[in-house]
């Protein structure tokens, strides 16, 4: 029998409602990000960003499925990691939707949901995952029995290392978008502190770097198109030595950065190199957004996993490798 | 006669006989996804820092292999080979006890690298070679840097529990209390401020 599962998400600037069912198939999948008009997210406006539009977003999510509340099988929900405010507005969201149509709930992880919607897509079996977002920037790959941290960033994700830059340049939010663009037309490359210590990297000495150029009045293309050189190679690096490191054959590529041109065709030629397949999630997959903690929540669900109302609380800080992943039993 | 020893992110490194001895030759490839300028940069600056860098930590008394010639232009140095397996190896086949002791001695020889206010910066089981008379060498300088101050020492040993972590996962605790202990016997109490800044590291780069 199919089930349907809504899933919820809002562990920051956006909120998301998507329909998926349990074979995989995404029936709807909407989101709304909160765009401040200036300076960057401020947690409590976010969640009464979720708080106004979360409603509408979930009833539109259920219109465009063509399925009706009381079809819906389960409630799937963000539980972490995120920022408090926007966290517990989800969950209150979902723990009455839950309560309301007597279904059961599912608490996710946002990190793993980004990772499996990857490998639902691409039908990946088991990948080494670049995770690029506003908030995290991780190479993830599966080993006992968990999705491990393999390398990450030690001070800032590169979403808001790009933002904090496009901010500085006088663009809008969320920068990563427009400095994209601008870096096409860069051609002169400028040194940038290229950081990299063992698996993990550190950005913020390049965001300074990079703030330094324009106040030398470097061209806004070529300090684009500099940052992203050295930004995307030193996670391209880490990502390869990753791959040797697990001897794994396959390179997903998800989160809000995976719409990034650039990146991409970077880390694809990683991929190559070591003779991996390669897939980076659809733009409508990529970001924060519902469809993800949905069949997160039938992966979960089918494994027998239950959240209660009592043990429902939001962790803010749940670490990508604190939860057993009991729905993938090889190695 | 060139025999491939193994081929990683960073290099290719082969057994090479010579003049009657094996010698290790580490060849640092191109990296074709990486901008041009910043692959050239990297490919010049790493092999010659490690070639420093393998001579500084063994003045520091940690055994490194002694090398024998570099080419900066094609980027390949020639050095001892040690013959011995990786710590990574054979983590999962040895004794508890050997574990332990490999692990306080992995611990002993980064302290001594810090105590000299040098990083190791890549300091994995794959990085530590323990040869047939059970001693300890250090190897792949690459990222290797001088001067340290307490937040790279923080970031090494964070870098040795994000490894032990992802790697050996089943003996992670017991591996990580040994080389903390290693550590500390060598640097006694000023080992805290940078074991205080390893866990202070754990926490960053984390959604808050």
């Amino acid at each position: 029998m199919t089930l349907y599962c809504l899933g919820i998400e809002g562990t920051a600037h956006s909120f998301g409602a998507g329909i998926v069912t349990s074979e995989g198939e995404v029936l709807s999948n909407k989101w709304d990000m909160l765009k401040p008009a200036e300076g960057g997210i401020h947690p409590r406006e976010a969640s009464r960003h979720h708080s106004e539009l979360g409603p509408s977003i979930i009833k539109e999510a259920v219109e465009k499925a063509c399925i009706d509340f009381k079809d819906v099988d389960l409630i799937a929900f963000s539980q972490g990691p995120g920022l408090g405010p926007c966290l517990r507005t989800t969950a209150t969201i979902a723990r009455t939707l839950s309560l309301k149509l007597k279904i059961p709930l599912v608490g996710v992880n946002h990190c793993v949901a980004h990772i499996e919607i990857g490998c639902l897509e691409s039908n990946f079996k088991d990948p080494v995952t670049v995770y690029v977002s506003g908030g995290n920037t991780q190479v993830i790959a599966f080993a006992g029995g968990r999705f491990r941290t393999f390398g990450e960033t030690l001070d800032i994700a590169i979403g808001n290392m790009l933002d904090v830059l496009g901010r500085e340049l006088g663009m809008s939010f969320p920068g990563g978008p427009l400095i994209e663009k601008e870096a096409r037309s860069g051609t002169q490359y400028h040194d940038l502190p290229y950081s990299v210590k063992g698996m993990d990297l550190s950005y913020s000495g390049m965001l300074t770097a990079a703030k330094r150029l324009h106040h030398e009045d470097v061209s806004i293309p070529d300090i684009c198109y500099s940052v992203q050189e050295t930004s995307f190679g030193m996670l391209a690096e880490i990502a390869e030595r990753a791959i040797a490191h697990t001897k794994k054959n396959e390179l997903l590529l998800t989160g809000g950065v995976a719409r990034n041109n650039r990146l991409s065709e970077i880390l694809s030629g990683v991929a190559e190199r070591h003779d991996a397949e390669y897939h980076r999630v659809s733009p409508s997959l990529a970001g924060d957004q519902g469809a993800m903690i949905a069949w997160n929540g039938i992966l979960q669900y089918n494994t027998g996993y239950e959240t209660k109302i009592e043990n429902s609380h939001v962790l803010p800080k749940w670490r990508t490798d604190d939860q057993d992943i009991l729905w993938r039993r090889y190695e | 006669m060139k025999q491939l020893l193994a081929k990683g992110a960073e290099s290719v490194i082969y057994k090479i006989d010579q003049w009657g001895s094996p010698y290790v030759l580490k060849w640092r490839q191109s990296k074709p996804y990486l901008l041009k300028d910043i692959d050239s940069l990297l490919q010049r600056s790493r092999t010659s820092r490690e070639c420093k860098m393998l001579t500084v930590s063994r003045s520091l008394g940690v055994p490194t292999p002694a090398v024998y010639s570099v080419n900066l232009d094609r980027h390949m140095i020639l050095m001892d080979y040690i013959p011995g397996n990786q710590f990574k190896q054979l983590a999962g086949q040895i004794s508890h006890s050997d574990l332990i002791s490999f692990s306080r001695g992995f611990g002993s020889l980064i302290a001594l690298l810090h105590q000299g206010n040098v990083v190791h910066g890549d300091p994995t089981t794959s990085n530590v070679i323990v040869d047939e008379n059970s001693r300890m060498w250090i190897v792949d300088f690459g990222l290797s840097e001088m001067n340290a101050t307490v937040e790279m020492k923080g970031v090494d040993l964070h870098l040795i529990h994000r490894a032990l972590e992802t790697t050996h996962w089943e003996y992670q605790e017991v591996m990580l209390d040994a080389t903390l202990e290693g550590y500390i016997e060598v640097l006694g109490d000023s080992a805290e401020s940078t074991l205080t800044r390893m866990k202070d590291i754990r926490e960053r780069g984390r959604y808050h």
